[in-house]
Order: structure tokens, then C-alpha cells, then sequence
């Protein structure tokens, strides 16, 4: 199952065939199954130059800033703006490589890409690219590769705890227990419910993994769905089986990443669709869900419960609902926030794709940018 | 006393009496348990393969009963090539991967294929409507050959001509009040009983002074081990995730509309140590593993999991196994029985070898935990916290200290009442063992009355 490597008409040794949606390990680095590090035999056959677009404080870029980085590989200034990378002695030495971390970076990425043309790969410490997805960026030629995979599991994990918080009813047990009433109640098993995922990517793979040890039963849907196949999936359904996964599901993992497509994908009339008994649960990015309609949902008791890890603005604004409706569990966007994980992250580039660079590997993570994810 | 094959790589392993109570049990019960003729344990048969196992079960002269026995037992055999308890449907049922009711179609396409009949006697309360499957007599669909003679609570509700008519099978639900001191008194009453099954997975509700005449009278015990765990191994990872990822912070956060995004901890990685690695535990320790959690059992039976593929390392009991487990455990799930032998195993000296930052999870029986040295251990922050859905009395007390406690998860023993559960436990005696018994089969999930388990 290897993956396909072909070479451009460009100089550049390093174009990626396009095959984002392919499950293929050889391609996709995850934390649970990661390899050690194969990546350094091989010559070395070009230096990497790198800017870092980054917080020069954020604490997490420490084995970038201060670290000892990988034969070849050269920082050359961590900013957050054009002004702080207009040094001449920057523009000479022609940078090749950008590394993303900063919030704000999306119009700064695009001001460096125009003015160091020199730049062949950009890398972005997170998974999702919304944060620096603009025209300038997927119209270039860069590569771009992200931190897929990185954050699976623990969300997976997250998954299957919000998933039994409700069906164990974890607020009546709270409840019982502040009102020290010892009452037994009948609690619902995982196993036999269905699962259905929004967005089968590495998050969703992760959490059907755990699903299916569950014994759930697991629905998937994927952009292209055609050929589809994971041990871990029961039926995968294409953009169109959205309503009818919706209706199968007890519930519902919604793990897309935000973009054009899926940017209010689950509507008032997707949502009309689910059981009564139905939880929702988004750790992909708030906007994919039309947070007005699910609010009507679960305050109309539509629906019995969402799990909410994301939302459409963070931090929520204390004028939302969603603070104060008893059947949402909320989390401030951190069920992913393991002390370690941004700096596996940043090891993840210093450590994996870097050696790749330099020796002109095929990179890990690739991200299709006319897919914008 | 034969010493258990590897017991000398255990710490700590028992190799008392239970051995030789086992020989004894299986002896008198040889016609249905299908225990091999030698006095080689239970447990070292179940280490042959399948096939082996069943070669080892007392022919019948009846050649259709041949032929169905060997139909009936050609099972599928499981992809794993280890030894998995779970697995051994002749020893356990589990309703995960055991199919349902195969007996039952063995009866119903060939009659003449019973055995004996079973003349059923049912210990319970007669409004308990989990046991219907048995006592409703308007829905209610016994196999051939078998018959409810009476429903009572004691043995004067059964009437003494009952006794002429030679019942062999006694069903005791645990709705049947003061149980443990009517049930001597029904194997008094009546001297024909040959089996004794008992609806749910704890049998220390039944425990007294006179149960292992049970044993001695060469009675045979089943229960419903099994029906539980993967209801409870749900509740397990779900008390795990709860302190990993600070459900209480959430909560607290939620309520004061503060969004502070804090650090939170993976299960991948942590070790989770489960103490009694029976049917529950193993079910934890499965999805345990998937989790990526590194898993360590206590058992009185080491070397019955040293291929086992879910659990990383195995101990025997004793003190000693008991501190080493809580000293690297991250997560503890403790699911073992209550008997003679495991009451307040769990004790100050046990807490005090706890692991930092330990979470304690009892989903076995409460008396097996020292409850005050748990409630210290929380107070002083020896144990970050406690899930608890098992306690020493039970509904815990409106005064327990417990109920006080920011950091237990309290729920009042329901973490395996699905809606259906109970029903579920009286259709498997229903529809697998009853029918196992009258076709002379092997009876899933015995019990030894002696041992408390």
C-alpha cells in the first residue's frame, strides 16, 4: 500500500502526489502507531532554512528556539510580523522553511510568502489550517503539512467519555449525589448503540477504534467515500448520507475540519433528523454546527445531550445558553490539551519531517490545499 | 493437596483447600460438569484446546445425542490462539460472545435427546418481575422437559407434597428475603436437589456457615457471572476519563461561566492495576488495553492468565501482591468477589503503598475495601480520588461521610442495571443452562460454594 511519490517539472524534489484522503500510515504520522525515527538515513542533500512565525514566548517551541535541531537545519528568527523577518541578513540567506504557531499568523504567512519566494514548505504546529487558511496561502506552490495525528487518541478518548457521561447519566449522579438520595436508576450500555462520525479522518479512525472495542456499531463519513474502507468502520456514507447517518446514530462524533464544505454542514434540518435520544459531540471547530439550531435543540429537548469541546467563539461569550443548559457538557477547547502535546508537537516537525526535509523525503501530514484541509 | 502448575512463579499464590474442594466437586458432579476423569484441576483442562476438552466429556449411549453433542459443541473457534477465560464457553458465559439459547435448538429439533427432566423449584419473591422469563406463567416458555413446580420465599411456602414429586433444580433469586438463611433450610426440606442456580454474579448473599454443605452434598452451583462486565468495564473507563480529564472541573467551570483551558490527562500510557481479574475485570482490562493503558491484575489464580493478551502482568494474592499493584497503578478497579478471604483486602497498608495522584475505582463489593482507611486516603489526599458504585451497607447511609467528599464519584450501585439486565440473567438460566441440563451438557459458569465465588 505505498504511497505514490512523483516528481514535479519544478526544481522542487518534494511534490506529494494528491491522495489526502488515504488512510495510508507511510503518509499520516499518529501517536499511537508513530515509528521511531526512520527518517535520517540517506545523504543530506539540502540545508534547511527556517523562519518560525511563532510567539517567541510560547514555551512549547522550546525544542525549536533552544533545542538542538537536526543536521542541516538552521533557525534563523522566530517573529510574528514581516517587520520582524526585513533584516537583510535574512533575505540572504534565502529561507526555505516556515514554521506556524502564532494566531495571528494568516496574513503574516502570506506577506512572507510573497516576500521570500525562496520558501518551499511551510509547516503548521496545529492540526487545523483554518486558523491561516487563506487565498494567498492555498494558491501558492509551498507544501504544506500540518499536525494530524497528533491529537487522535486523547480526543478519541474524549469521545467515549462524553459518550458515557450521558448514557451512564453522569448529571442525575451529581444531582443524586448533592441531594444525597440513594436512588438506583437504569443507566444504557455503549455497547449495541451506534456512533456515527462527521468527518472520518484521524480523529474519527481513533475514536471508532475505541468504538468498536465498545462494541458500538460505527457509521463514517468522509468527503469521498468511494472505495473507503477501515477495519474500524461499519459503513461509510459520502456528503449525501448525511441525513441518514444523523438518523441511524445514538450518537453523533462530528471530527471534520472546518471548511468551506463543512462550514454549517449540521443545519436545523440536519439536526431534525436525529433521534430523541441522540447526543451530539464536536471536536472538530464550532462553526460545522449551526449553534443557534442546536441550542433550540436542546433546550426543545430534541435531542438529549451534545458534548462540546469547540465552539463558534472562544472563549464563549457568557451571554450564551449553552452555560446554562443542564444537558451539554462544556469543555474551554482543551480535551485535547495534554501538558505534553504542543511540544510533541514542535518535537513532531524537529524530529520527523525536518530529517525528511533535508534529505528530500517525502513529508508526513501533507495537506491538500485545494481541499483546504 | 496438588500444587497448582506454576505456582511457585506466583507471589504469594493460594494453593489451600480450594484445589481439593474442586477435585471433590467435580468428582460428585463428573456426569454434567464434564470435568476431565483425572484429578487434574479445572483449571489445567481448560489449558487444552477445545476439541481435547470435549473428548473428555462422558459419552452417552444415545447415538443421536452423540451426534448433537458433537453439532452443539463444534463451535467456532476463537482467532486468538491464547488461553482466554472469556472465551471458555464451557466454563463461562459471557454475553458479549456467547451465542444464545444453541441448547435450546438442540431440544427443540430433537426431544428425544433429553436426559432428565428438570423439576424446578424457584426461591424468590413472587412480585419480582426480572425473574418472569421462569415464574410468569403467561409468557413464559420453559424448554422440553423441564417444569416450575413452585415460587416461594420459604419452606413452608412450598407445600410438603412438592417433596414426593422429587425436585432436581433450584433457581434463587436474590429478591428472595433473608436468603441465606432459607436456603439451607429448602436443601433440608428437599434432599432431591442436584443443582442450584442463582440469578446473579455475587453469591455472598447466600454465604452462611451451612453453604459448603452445598459442596459436600455434591450440589452443583452456577450463576450469572459474566452477564455484567461489559456494562461495568464501560463504567470502569468512564471513572477513569472522569478524573483524567477533570469532569469535576468542568462542571464547576460550567456553572461559574468561566473558561479557563486547562492541562488534562491521556489514559494512553497509565497503568491501570485491577484487583480480582474475573469476568469484570478482564472486560476493563480489554478495553483498557485499547485504550493503550498498561494493565496488572491480582488473582488467586496467576497462571491461569500468563498468556492472557489483554493483561500485561499478573500477580497472586496476598498482601505484598497487593502493595506492589497499588504502588505502580495509576488506576485501580477493584472487582473482586466478596468472600472469607477477600473481605477488607483492601486495607490502610494497601492505600498507604498507593501511587500518586491514584484514582480508586470499586465496582465489586463494597466489604472488600477497608472503607475508613478509603475514606482517610481521600481526606489526606493520598488518593486523588474515588468511583465508587459499591459499598460496605448499602443504600450507604443519609449520614456517611462519603456523600460529603468533593472528589467521589457516588452512584448507588446501578453501573450494570441496564433497563433489561435482570430479565437478561433469568433468560440465560432459561434458555442455556436449563436446557444444558436436561440434555446432560455441561453447565456454563459454576460456582464453588466452598470458596464463596
Amino acid at each position: 500500500n505505498r504511497h505514490h511519490c512523483f516528481y514535479s517539472a519544478s526544481t522542487s524534489p518534494l511534490q506529494l502526489a494528491k491522495n489526502s484522503d488515504s488512510m495510508d500510515n507511510t503518509v499520516y504520522w499518529n501517536r499511537e502507531t508513530g515509528r521511531p525515527n526512520i527518517s535520517e538515513d540517506g545523504p543530506i542533500i539540502q540545508e534547511a532554512r527556517i523562519l518560525a512565525l511563532c510567539d517567541p514566548n510560547d514555551a512549547f517551541n522550546q525544542p525549536l528556539y533552544d533545542g538542538e535541531l537536526p543536521e542541516g537545519a538552521k533557525l534563523l528568527k522566530v517573529g510574528s510580523s514581516l517587520a520582524d523577518f526585513d533584516e537583510s541578513s535574512i533575505i540572504d540567506q534565502n529561507p526555505n522553511v516556515i514554521f506556524v504557531s502564532h494566531p495571528n499568523a494568516r496574513d503574516p504567512l502570506v506577506q512572507l510568502l510573497r516576500k521570500f519566494p525562496s520558501v518551499e514548505w511551510v509547516h503548521t504546529r496545529s492540526a487545523g489550517v483554518d486558523f491561516i487558511a487563506s487565498d494567498g496561502l492555498f494558491q501558492s506552490s509551498v507544501q504544506l503539512t500540518n499536525a494530524k495525528g497528533m491529537f487522535s487518541s486523547t480526543l478519541a478518548e474524549y469521545c467515549m467519555m462524553a459518550c458515557s457521561y450521558f448514557a451512564k447519566d453522569l448529571p442525575r449522579l451529581m444531582q443524586q449525589k448533592k441531594d444525597v438520595n440513594w436512588e438506583q436508576y437504569p443507566v444504557l450500555e455503549l455497547r449495541g448503540a451506534t456512533l456515527g462520525i462527521v468527518g472520518f479522518g484521524d480523529i474519527g479512525r481513533a475514536s471508532a477504534k475505541l468504538a468498536k472495542a465498545y462494541g458500538m456499531t460505527v457509521l463514517g463519513l468522509k468527503r469521498n467515500a468511494t472505495n473507503f474502507t477501515d477495519p474500524h468502520c461499519d459503513h461509510v456514507y459520502g456528503m449525501d448520507g448525511l441525513n441518514e447517518l444523523m438518523a441511524r446514530s445514538d450518537y453523533v462524533l462530528v471530527s471534520a475540519p472546518l471548511t468551506e464544505q463543512t462550514r454549517g454542514l449540521i443545519s436545523a434540518e440536519t439536526l431534525s433528523q436525529c433521534k430523541s435520544s441522540a447526543v451530539i459531540i464536536n471536536v472538530g471547530r464550532g462553526p460545522i454546527i449551526n449553534e443557534e439550531a442546536l441550542i433550540e435543540s436542546l433546550k426543545k429537548g430534541r435531542i438529549k445531550g451534545a458534548g462540546l469541546d469547540v465552539m463558534t467563539v472562544e472563549p464563549l461569550p457568557k451571554e450564551s445558553p449553552l452555560w446554562k443548559l443542564d444537558n451539554v457538557l462544556l469543555s474551554p477547547h482543551n480535551m485535547d490539551m495534554t501538558l505534553t502535546f504542543m511540544k510533541e508537537s514542535t518535537e513532531f516537525f524537529i524530529s520527523e519531517n525536518l530529517p525528511r526535509f533535508v534529505r528530500g523525503k517525502q513529508l508526513l501530514n501533507p495537506v491538500d490545499k485545494s481541499a483546504g484541509y | 493437596m496438588a500444587a497448582l502448575p506454576s505456582s511457585s512463579r506466583s507471589l504469594g499464590c493460594f494453593i489451600r483447600g480450594g484445589t481439593q474442594c474442586r477435585r471433590g466437586f467435580a468428582g460428585a458432579a463428573r456426569s454434567y460438569i464434564g470435568c476431565s476423569s483425572a484429578p487434574s484441576t479445572s483449571e489445567s483442562s481448560s489449558m487444552r484446546t477445545r476439541e481435547q476438552h470435549s473428548q473428555q466429556r462422558p459419552r452417552q449411549s444415545s447415538s443421536i445425542a452423540n451426534i448433537h453433542r458433537r453439532y452443539y459443541h463444534r463451535s467456532s473457534a476463537p482467532s486468538k490462539k491464547s488461553w482466554d477465560p472469556s472465551l471458555d464457553e464451557y466454563k463461562y458465559w459471557n454475553r458479549e460472545e456467547s451465542k444464545h439459547g444453541e441448547a435450546s435448538y438442540v431440544l427443540d429439533m430433537s426431544p428425544e435427546s433429553i436426559q432428565r427432566e428438570a423439576r424446578i423449584l424457584c426461591l424468590a419473591d413472587e412480585r419480582d418481575d426480572a425473574d418472569g422469563p421462569l415464574t410468569d406463567r403467561s409468557t413464559s416458555k420453559l424448554p422440553f422437559g423441564s417444569r416450575l413446580l413452585h415460587v416461594g420465599t420459604t419452606p413452608d411456602d412450598f407445600p410438603d407434597s412438592l417433596v414426593g414429586e422429587n425436585p432436581n433444580v433450584l433457581f434463587v433469586s436474590p429478591s428472595c428475603p433473608h436468603a441465606r438463611l432459607q436456603l439451607p433450610l429448602i436443601l433440608h426440606k428437599f434432599p432431591t436437589l442436584e443443582w442450584i442456580h442463582v440469578r446473579s454474579a455475587g453469591i455472598d448473599f447466600l454465604e452462611s456457615d451451612e453453604l459448603p454443605r452445598v459442596t459436600k452434598r455434591g450440589i452443583v452451583m452456577t450463576n450469572a457471572k459474566g452477564q455484567f462486565s461489559s456494562s461495568l468495564a464501560e463504567y470502569a473507563m468512564m471513572a477513569c476519563s472522569y478524573f483524567a480529564k477533570d469532569v469535576p472541573r468542568l462542571l464547576k467551570q460550567k456553572g461559574a461561566k468561566v473558561w479557563d483551558d486547562f492541562d488534562i490527562e491521556e489514559l494512553r500510557g497509565k497503568t491501570m492495576g485491577i484487583v480480582g481479574y474475573g469476568d469484570i475485570g478482564r472486560a476493563t482490562a480489554k478495553l483498557a488495553s485499547v485504550y493503550g493503558m498498561r494493565v496488572v491484575a491480582l488473582r488467586r489464580n496467576p497462571d491461569k492468565s500468563e498468556l492472557d493478551m489483554v493483561c500485561d502482568e499478573v500477580y497472586g494474592t496476598g498482601k505484598l501482591s497487593l502493595q506492589k499493584l497499588m504502588s505502580i497503578s495509576d488506576y485501580v478497579v477493584c472487582s473482586a468477589p466478596s468472600t472469607v478471604e477477600t473481605r477488607g483486602m483492601v486495607d490502610a497498608d494497601a492505600f498507604r503503598a498507593s501511587k500518586k495522584n491514584q484514582v480508586f475505582i470499586n465496582l465489586g463489593r463494597g466489604p472488600v475495601v477497608d472503607e475508613e482507611a478509603l475514606v482517610s486516603s481521600l481526606k489526606d489526599g493520598t488518593l486523588r480520588g474515588a468511583a465508587l458504585d459499591v459499598f460496605a451497607t448499602e443504600p450507604l447511609p443519609a449520614d456517611h461521610e462519603l456523600w460529603d467528599i468533593e472528589n467521589v464519584l457516588i452512584s448507588p450501585h446501578n453501573m450494570d442495571k441496564t433497563a433489561t439486565f435482570m430479565h437478561e440473567a433469568t433468560e440465560f438460566f432459561v434458555n442455556e443452562n436449563l436446557p444444558r441440563f436436561i440434555l446432560g451438557d455441561t453447565l456454563l459458569n459454576p460456582v464453588d460454594a466452598t470458596r464463596g465465588y
